[in-house]
Order: structure tokens, then C-alpha cells, then sequence
């Protein structure tokens, strides 16, 4: 392991590249570097969604002692998600717009080079209403950056020269992209963000080399567009897996709304390259007016597998059809070879906007457990395990009720009871280790018409804390994904908008919208450090390893949809909500701001755990 | 700075707005040339068919996704203070064209807008009085 660390990254290209030309399916350099935990050579540490890790010199003991190693500052204010990369002895970390890529030497913290994008600004507009960026990937011998302008660009890992760019949009009718692009084998793949501009979303996968496209999947429309085969791609049906039928997407929709209707791809994909297949949700149909779209606006807010090669789709799941309360399945996939009932089962778990937790047979699309990971979820009673539908209480429903009414008190609140911030799982305790929102909403949909690089959103909403809850807006949760039950719950005063780290020294790591990077037991949540950024944190938290000394980093600058929304419907005319202190007690911790922040273990307290090993 | 300003959010946006306000040279002379108020509202919501319009624009184009729900400001400026100070021309220039590299689109484009402009300025004239509710209106005659 040592040695990698002497290797520089041209070296291992070369040596991943001869591999690859053999013809067999050698490690691409992605897979050798994600293979050693010193690196992080992918946003989530590897293709499964696990954000975990096996180095434990930092763990449950000596996580106290935990101190600042060295910051830097990004240079950019608004909200900063995602994570740093780290390869070898360089660290890559990237900025919300202009979408700066740094690379860092680890030795000296000094930069090696940047790449600074001139983009279009009147993109910001269109992104409306936070210029997040969720990261990069790395992959033969490339750092892959997806602008919020469409364009996706591969650069130099050594040098920062753009060896190629590709479009995927057009900002001009409202396509923008927020995401990281993803490298699974030798693809880049990317997806497109706007579903409150009509977007309509898919995911395209590029050959490595050159960023010509291979393949481009719709999530609505014509059969050959979503690269759905009628007879082959599979949902669950009446309790077991059927094929979906020809037009199964414009059977679903009025008219040409499909051509309009959403279902973007902006979320964190996952690949397991046994089935060579690909996971990743899609987004809410457009508009947010339920009534001017009838039908289950297929396959938005659906779970898709897809041939790595051919982007066929294996299997669809649709978690909430017909949506009326913008609940995006883009939340990620996890991969998790779990046990069930004795059983081994190569399972997907997947924590929705909706505030179901799903565990899915991978390999096959089944249904296996589908349970709310917040209890005061209200839309729905439950799922129905044989139809996959969820029971909607009428109560709750803004299409049932028609166009400017006020739908009161429905939980969750469109942010959903989870958005993008990612879980971890921790193979150790077999648990899933859940950032969640606890917000509820009054949804008011209206008629709306479309017009191009318009928003075409048609509701207005108010977000509050959970009524008669602990009065905060989140928690942290630990998930059986076997069962479908919670193992515990620790409230948080705002919502969790920080991706999770777990690693084998049995602790937990996320961020907190005030700023707290926090450290807890996995065992029972029990926190065991904390440390106040000076920005609430979004980012994700990632560790690697360098010269034999662990760190743990994340990003601290507040933004994205939960910063937005810190003030969401909380003015004085509210009542009840201030006791409790909504978003907008957020103004007392933090202000904005756009830091990396890295943390190790004094040498005495390292070496001390590592004598008593 | 100016950067730092503009892309201040919610949590300071009282302030940053009226950093705002004097930076860009808006005075309350602007304001006084407004005198008699652009709209006419009963009861806090039903309001005349202008203002209605303008309201209805309001929400169509999803202004709250940045200036916030109530006008309080979000990533955008609180309108409830930004039309104490900016004249009806400067809001029309602020609309049409926009402040693009500050996250404003320009709206010219928008047929609702160029209809609707004046009445969204007496919708926001209002709220900003505190004469008009936040939320959902209706017009005069219901």
C-alpha cells in the first residue's frame, strides 16, 4: 500500500491503459484506486454507494481528540456539496459555480494547477435557486467535471488540460446540471437537472476515451428512446416481475406532456459491475400541478437498472406514481449484500424523497421492504407489497383536492423526508446510516403554462418543522434494511443536508446546516465529537489516507434547497413554528461561506492506538 | 464585495438588501413619485383585477423560489424592502432585463410579464405596505 503512494498518477494510468488494450476486463485505474482506502477516488468511495471505509485509526476510541489538520478556502460563497477526491498524493476538490477544479499536492497543501471554466452566467438564473455541484469523478487517468452549463469536460489528472468536452443540454429551455458525473468501466456517465423547467431527463453515458456518446436513456417517451424493451424490461407486477409492456411510458401521460414531463437524473448512480448494471432514480414529473398531468407519468420517480454497455433497462420500479408533492426519486441507490431471513440477498436500498425506505432485489427488480424511515410520514398509509403502490391518504392528496386549494400539514415536505445528501453503509453492523429532513409542508397547486427556459412549477408551498415531533427539522437515523426498521434515531435541530461517512473504527461521521461536523457511535448514535465550521455544512464526508496518518474532511458553506429554504414560511405570521425554532434560527449559527476543512488525530493519540493494537 | 452582497442569503438579507439599495442609488425620492397607492385591496386579500394578475404572475413564475414565499428574500432580495425604495421605472428595468450574473432572469421575454408588470409592481407595492396578505387572493368582487 505504501507504495502506491510513491507512484505518480501517470504511472498508474500507463499501467491501467496497457491493461484495458489486452481486451480482458482488467481494473480500470478507478477500480485499483478505489481498491485502496487510502485514496477516495470516487464520490462515494466506491461503485456500490457505501460511503464507507476500512481505515480505523480514527475510531469510536480516540475520535475525541480528533483536531484540524489543515483548511483551504474554495474561494466561492453558496452552497457546497459533494466531496473531494483524493488519488494518490493529490487531492481534487471542486467549487459550486464557476465550477472551479483544484488539484492539491497532499504534501504541502500547495497547487499542483487549476482549472477556472469560463461559463455563460446567465445560467445562474436557470438554476435558480442555489449553483450547487456535487463533484467530480476520476477515471483513466481523467478528472471528470459536469458545469452547470451542460458541458461536460474531461481533464488531465496531472496537468488540468482539457483533453475533451462534450454537451449534454441546452441552458436556453432550462437544462442545467448539478450533479457529478459518474465513471463506471470505461463510461462517463452524466444526467441533466430542470424539473421545474420541463426538462425532460435521462442519462447518457460517454466512452472514456474520446466523450463520444454510447448510449442516451430517456426516463419518459417512446419505448426505443428509453431504451425500454417492452417484452424484456421487467417491474414489479401483482407481486412478482412482468415484463412492462409496449408504450408503458405513454400510456401514463396526456397528450405530448411526457415531451415536458421531468423525470431528471441529477442523483448519485451506483454500478455493480457482477450484473454490470447501473442504478439511479429519476425525478418529478413536471409541473408540480398534479391535475394538468393525469396518469402514473411514467417513469418519473422511478428506480432504474440499465446495462452498463447498452443502457437497456433491466428493471423499473415507480415509487410514487402520479406524484403530487414533488418527491424525486433521485436519492441514490445503495448496494448491499444483506441477509434476510437467513437468506443472502444482493439487495438495493433506497431511501425516497417520499419517506419510504426500499429494499429491492438488485439482480432481479423484486420488491422486498418498503417502510416509512420517518414515523410522522402522513401521504401515504403504507405501501401495498403486492401492486408496489403507495396508499395515498386523500387527505393529503393536492390532486384529489384541484388547483388553488391549500393542502395542509402534509409530511414531508417537498425537500421529502431525505433530498441528495447521501447515506452510508457499514457493512460492520449491517446497518444504513440516514441524513434525513423532518419538515412538513402546505402544498398549493395552480394552473401553469409552458414556456421554454421558463419555470414551469405550479405550486406554492411552506415548509415548517414536524408538528408535534422534538421540534427539530432532522435526524440522524440508523436503518435495518432487512427488517425496514429504524435502530435509532438522533434529532437534530435542522435538517441533515451533509452525506454520511461510516468507517471500521465503528464511527459515523455527517455534518450539521449550523456547521457542526459530528462524530457518533455507530452502536447507538451516541455523539462522541463535534467541531463548529464556519459555514453550515451540505458537503459530504469522505476520508483517505496519506503518509500513514488517517484524515476525515468535508466541505463547510451552507446553500443548496435547505439553505434556500432556511426562511421558507417562517415569519412572525406563523405561529407556533418560532418556539420550536424553524430554518430561520438558522441565522443565530452560520452564515455563508466556502471552505475544506481536514481533520487527523494528534500523533500521540494516533500512536497511542496504534501501540495498543 | 459586490459579489458578496448580492449573493448574501435569507439570514442577512434585511441587511444585504439595504446595502443593496444604497449601492445601486436608489433613493427614497423614487419612491415619492408612486404617491396614491397602485392598487386596491379589502380585507388583506381581494384585491382589483390588475393586482390579481400580478399576483397570479407572481406565482406562474415561481418568484418565490428566490425572493421567498412571504417576498421576505431567500437568495434574492426581500421585496417587502427592496419596493419601499425602487422606483416603478427601476423595477420595470429590473424585471425585463434581468440581473443575470446575480441569479435575476430576464423576463421580457414572458408575455405574462410584459401583460402583467405593472400589476406584479402594485402585488409587491402592496405587500411591501403591508396592506396586502401574504398567500393566496381573491378579487374584490367575491
Amino acid at each position: 500500500m505504501k507504495k502506491f503512494y510513491a507512484l505518480p498518477i501517470l504511472g498508474a494510468v500507463a499501467v491501467s491503459t496497457s491493461l484495458c488494450l489486452s481486451g480482458i476486463a482488467a481494473a480500470t485505474d478507478l477500480e485499483t484506486s478505489m481498491s485502496n482506502p487510502s485514496n477516495w477516488a470516487s464520490q462515494a468511495g466506491d461503485y456500490a454507494n457505501h460511503r464507507y471505509s476500512t481505515l480505523d485509526q480514527i475510531n469510536a476510541k480516540n475520535v475525541s481528540s480528533l483536531q484540524v489538520a489543515w483548511t483551504m478556502s474554495t474561494g466561492v460563497l453558496r452552497g457546497h456539496e459533494g466531496s473531494p477526491l483524493v488519488v494518490g498524493n493529490t487531492m481534487y476538490i471542486h467549487t459550486p459555480f464557476p465550477n472551479n477544479v483544484y488539484a492539491i499536492n497532499l504534501a504541502d497543501q500547495t497547487y499542483k494547477w487549476k482549472y477556472e471554466p469560463k461559463q455563460d452566467a446567465t445560467v445562474v438564473p436557470v438554476m435558480c435557486c442555489d449553483t450547487v455541484n456535487r463533484g467530480l469523478a476520476f477515471g483513466d487517468g481523467k478528472i471528470f467535471l459536469q458545469q452547470a452549463d451542460t458541458t461536460l469536460v474531461a481533464l488531465d489528472a496531472a496537468t488540468g488540460k482539457v483533453d475533451w468536452t462534450v454537451k449534454n443540454g441546452n441552458p436556453k429551455i432550462g437544462e442545467t446540471n448539478t450533479n457529478a458525473p459518474h465513471v463506471f468501466g470505461n463510461l462517463v456517465l452524466t444526467g441533466i437537472s430542470g424539473g421545474e423547467f420541463g426538462v425532460r431527463g435521462r442519462v447518457i453515458a460517454y466512452d472514456i476515451k474520446t466523450g463520444k456518446q454510447v448510449w442516451r436513456g430517456y426516463s419518459t417517451g417512446p419505448d426505443d428512446e428509453m431504451l425500454i424493451d417492452p417484452a424484456k424490461t421487467m417491474t414489479w407486477t401483482n407481486g412478482k416481475m412482468a415484463p412492462v409492456g409496449k408504450d408503458s411510458s405513454l400510456k401514463t401521460w396526456k397528450g405530448d406532456q411526457w415531451k415536458i414531463g421531468g423525470g431528471t437524473t441529477w442523483g448519485w448512480y451506483s454500478y455493480d459491475p457482477k450484473l454490470n448494471l447501473v442504478y439511479y432514480g429519476s425525478g418529478n414529473p413536471s409541473t408540480w400541478n398534479p391535475n394538468q398531468r393525469p396518469g402514473d407519468n411514467k417513469w418519473s420517480m422511478t428506480i432504474f437498472a440499465r446495462d452498463l454497455n447498452t443502457g437497456v433497462a433491466k428493471w423499473v420500479y415507480q415509487m410514487t406514481p402520479h406524484d403530487e408533492w414533488d418527491f424525486d426519486g433521485v436519492n441514490e441507490m445503495v448496494l448491499a449484500d444483506i441477509k434476510m431471513a437467513g437468506k443472502d440477498v444482493p439487495a438495493l436500498v433506497h431511501f425516497d424523497r417520499n419517506g419510504f425506505g426500499y429494499t429491492m432485489n438488485r439482480a432481479t427488480g423484486e420488491l422486498l421492504v418498503a417502510q416509512k424511515f420517518d414515523p410522522q410520514v402522513n401521504w401515504s398509509t403504507g405501501v401495498d407489497m403486492k401492486t408496489g403502490r403507495p396508499v395515498v391518504d386523500k387527505k393529503y392528496s393536492p390532486g384529489t383536492t384541484g388547483p388553488d386549494v391549500d393542502v395542509k400539514d402534509i409530511c414531508p415536505a417537498a425537500l421529502g423526508s431525505k433530498d441528495e445528501q447521501p447515506s452510508s453503509y457499514d457493512p460492520k453492523s449491517g446497518l444504513v446510516f440516514v441524513p434525513t429532513n423532518h419538515v412538513c409542508m402546505t402544498y398549493e397547486p395552480f394552473q401553469i403554462e409552458y414556456t421554454a427556459g421558463q419555470p414551469y412549477v405550479g405550486a406554492t408551498l411552506t415548509m415548517f418543522p414536524t408538528p408535534n415531533s422534538h421540534g427539530g427539522m432532522g435526524n440522524f437515523i440508523a436503518w435495518d434494511p432487512a427488517t425496514g426498521k429504524i435502530a435509532w434515531s438522533k434529532p437534530e435541530r435542522f435538517s441533515v443536508w451533509s452525506g454520511a461517512l461510516t468507517t471500521a473504527g465503528d464511527v459515523a461521521f455527517y455534518g450539521t446546516l449550523e456547521g457542526y461536523i459530528k462524530a457518533v457511535s455507530t452502536k447507538d448514535g451516541k455523539e462522541l465529537w463535534k467541531f463548529k465550521t464556519p459555514s453550515g455544512i451540505i458537503g459530504n464526508v469522505f476520508t483517505y489516507s496519506y503518509n500513514g496518518k488517517q484524515f476525515v474532511g468535508v466541505y463547510s458553506g451552507i446553500g443548496g434547497w435547505a439553505g434556500i429554504g432556511m426562511a421558507a414560511g417562517l415569519t412572525e405570521g406563523h405561529e407556533g413554528l418560532g418556539a420550536v425554532g424553524g430554518y430561520k434560527d438558522l441565522a443565530k449559527y452560520t452564515t455563508l461561506g466556502g471552505s475544506l476543512f481536514v481533520f487527523s488525530l494528534p500523533d500521540a493519540a494516533a500512536g497511542r492506538t496504534a501501540s495498543t493494537n | 464585495m459586490r459579489r458578496l452582497v448580492y449573493s448574501v442569503m435569507s439570514i442577512a438579507i434585511l441587511s444585504a438588501a439595504a446595502l443593496m439599495a444604497s449601492r445601486t442609488g436608489y433613493t427614497a425620492q423614487a419612491a415619492d413619485k408612486d404617491s396614491g397607492a397602485p392598487y386596491t385591496v379589502r380585507d388583506g386579500d381581494k384585491v382589483d383585477p390588475k393586482t390579481l394578475d400580478g399576483w397570479k404572475t407572481w406565482r406562474a413564475l415561481a418568484c418565490e423560489r428566490c425572493h421567498g414565499a412571504e417576498q421576505e428574500g431567500l437568495v434574492g432580495p426581500s421585496l417587502v424592502t427592496s419596493l419601499k425604495t425602487l422606483s416603478k421605472e427601476d423595477f420595470h428595468t429590473t424585471v425585463i432585463d434581468g440581473r443575470p450574473d446575480k441569479g435575476m432572469p430576464p423576463w421580457g421575454a414572458s408575455e405574462m410579464v410584459q401583460k402583467n408588470w405593472e400589476g406584479l409592481y402594485a402585488y409587491l407595492k402592496g405587500r411591501s405596505d403591508g396592506k396586502i396578505n401574504p398567500g393566496h387572493l381573491h378579487p374584490l368582487t367575491k
